[in-house]
């Protein structure tokens, strides 16, 4: 589902990012991306999106080329898939529902099917309740799964969380991490991009390591759950 | 895209009116002060043109004959301005005609008690010639025929005319191009500051997939808003305004009143023209900015 084949990403300014990278990520897996600040975690993740595009080397995600995509194709990519930003990016101005709707109204859904389909997400992180809140009379964690309702609410095949447990507590951050593995068993592919071996040690899964632009390190970690 | 959405992206592009107020009231204002100008070199030059047919061939001269002329002798005077040489053809126009048509244009009442011996009209002749360059001579030769008393011809006012109308044509077209461009400006910067505010719901949209024909709409729909709200404005005072300038004529000069576009035949044309320049400069004005915007990615929508 992602394959990555001597991947190289220089940024204009001559930082590189990633150094020949090689990799594949099939369908159902769990992965954890861990690496220190700078290693090149969130450049692998805007080469899937089609953020940023490859310097060298062969992308391919869901099904779609990266190397020769046409340009109005791009957002059927991302439709492919639920990114949960690490600062959230959640709108303020509207209710926690409205902003769980916008990802699908953005792609062109009938109210109908959005105002369903909304409902189903937001009981399924547990927020029925505060759906007509703003973001910010929310907790951080409480956020956190609005930004992640917000990436299921498509129904992607692929769910991404960059630093997904970066602003919050450890507990708050096991909540979230329970929703993620309970995505996966229902055959999402997780990615989650982490400086936290903490979650790592605790969830297992696929861990691959990022230093310096360089994978050094890829194997899978069991743990009794 | 999906006709079902239409109506939430429509609600988003006037939301970003009302979230923009300064910057789209400054649009409109502008914008109706383009189309005012615009409008008003138009419609003054259109008129200048419907004056200019209405006293036909600048080539035309009329030669007024002593009132006191009998019908008959009036009658065969034609035969001797026929005889000169530059006159290409000449017309008897009795003073009994020339009573009639004042009666028409301007009331009964008035011209009652000037029947018959009572008018005080000379007959005349309208003349055209050959060669309008001969203009002088033919007007001496005319001069000395006996009976002849005075001669008019509208050459000069239409040659001032003419003028007129080229130097509003010109002026006409300097102001919309340069208002136009103002106007542009104004606009594409209305909602590249719509698009700034909202650049976080952007990034958002186009991270979920959203296509960039669809991130467009709203601030579309915003562009036309603005040049349909200024169009409507626009109409109202440009049909508010014209026909007083009309009647103000009329006090002026009563042969450019005649020749004037009444504002019952013109006002459709106004308002449509208005309205459809409006809307279009509205369009392009925001998806100039849109389209330039719409190009990036990301981090870079949120300038990070
Ligand atoms: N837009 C950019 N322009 C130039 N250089 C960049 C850009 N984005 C990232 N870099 C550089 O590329 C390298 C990898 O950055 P990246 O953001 O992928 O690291 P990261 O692993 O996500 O780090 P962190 O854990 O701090 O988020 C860094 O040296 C960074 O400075
Ligand atoms: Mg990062």
């Amino acid at each position: 589902m992602i394959h990555f084949k001597n991947v190289s990403k220089v940024y204009p300014t001559g930082s590189k990012a990633l150094d020949d990278v090689t990799l594949d990520i099939s369908k159902g897996e769990f992965v954890f991306i861990v690496g220190p600040s700078g290693a090149g975690k969130s450049t692998f993740l805007k080469l899937i999106m089609r953020e940023e595009e490859a310097t060298s080397g062969e992308i391919s995600v869901n099904g779609y080329n990266l190397v020769n995509i046409k340009k109005r194709k791009i957002p059927y990519l991302r439709r492919t898939m639920g990114i949960v930003f690490q600062d959230f990016r959640l709108i303020d101005k509207i209710s926690v529902f409205d902003n769980v709707a916008f990802a699908m109204r953005a792609i062109g859904v009938s109210e109908k099917s959005v105002r369903k389909r909304v409902e189903y997400i937001l009981a399924l992180v547990g927020l029925s309740e505060k759906s007509a809140r703003k973001p910010s009379e929310l907790s951080g964690g409480e956020q956190q799964r609005v930004s992640l309702a917000r990436a299921l609410v498509n129904n992607p095949e692929l769910i991404i969380a960059d630093e997904p447990t970066g602003n919050i507590d450890p507990e708050l951050s096991y909540e979230i991490m329970e929703l993620l593995v309970e995505i996966n068993k229902r055959g999402t592919t997780v990615i989650i991009v982490t400086h936290e071996h903490n979650l790592v040690n605790e969830f297992g899964g696929r861990i691959i390591k990022i230093n310096n632009g360089k994978i050094v390190g890829d194997y899978i970690r069991e743990v009794e759950q | 895209m999906k006709f079902r959405s239409s109506g939430y992206l429509i609600k988003e592009g006037f939301k970003n009116i009302l979230n923009n107020r300064m910057m789209s009231l400054a649009s409109i204002g502008v914008l109706i002060s383009c189309l005012l100008i615009t409008g008003a070199a138009i419609v003054t030059s259109l008129n200048a043109r419907s004056f200019i047919s209405s006293i036909g061939d600048e080539n035309m001269i009329t030669v007024y004959l002593d009132p006191e002329m009998s019908d008959i002798d009036a009658l065969k005077l034609g035969a001797q301005i026929d005889k000169l040489d530059n006159v290409r053809s000449s017309e008897f126009y009795s003073k009994t005609k020339g009573i009639e048509e004042y009666k028409e244009k301007l009331g009964d009442e008035l011209f009652a008690s000037m029947q018959g011996d009572q008018n005080p009209l000379p007959h005349s002749y309208k003349v055209r010639l050959d060669d309008f360059s001969k203009y002088e001579e033919t007007v001496k030769s005319l001069e000395k025929i006996d009976g002849v008393f005075n001669i008019s011809n509208r050459s000069e006012l239409a040659g001032k005319i003419t003028k007129l109308n080229q130097l509003v044509t010109y002026v006409g077209i300097a102001a919309v191009i340069i208002l136009g461009l103002v106007t542009l400006f104004i606009i594409s910067n209305t909602v590249k500051m719509t698009m700034y505010t909202r650049r976080f719901e952007i990034s958002i949209m186009k991270s979920v997939g959203a296509t960039n024909a669809f991130v467009r709409i709203p601030f579309l729909v915003e562009g036309m808003a603005i040049g349909f709200i200024s169009g409507i404005l626009s109409s109202i005072i440009m049909i508010a305004i014209y026909d007083p300038v009309i009647q103000a004529i009329r006090n002026i000069s009563y042969v450019i009143y005649e020749a004037s576009i009444p504002i019952s035949e013109i006002w459709p044309y106004i308002a449509l023209a208005f309205l459809g320049s409006g809307i279009l400069i509205g369009a392009i004005g925001s998806f100039i900015s849109v389209s330039k915007y719409l190009k990036k990615e990301g981090g870079e929508i949120l300038g990070w």
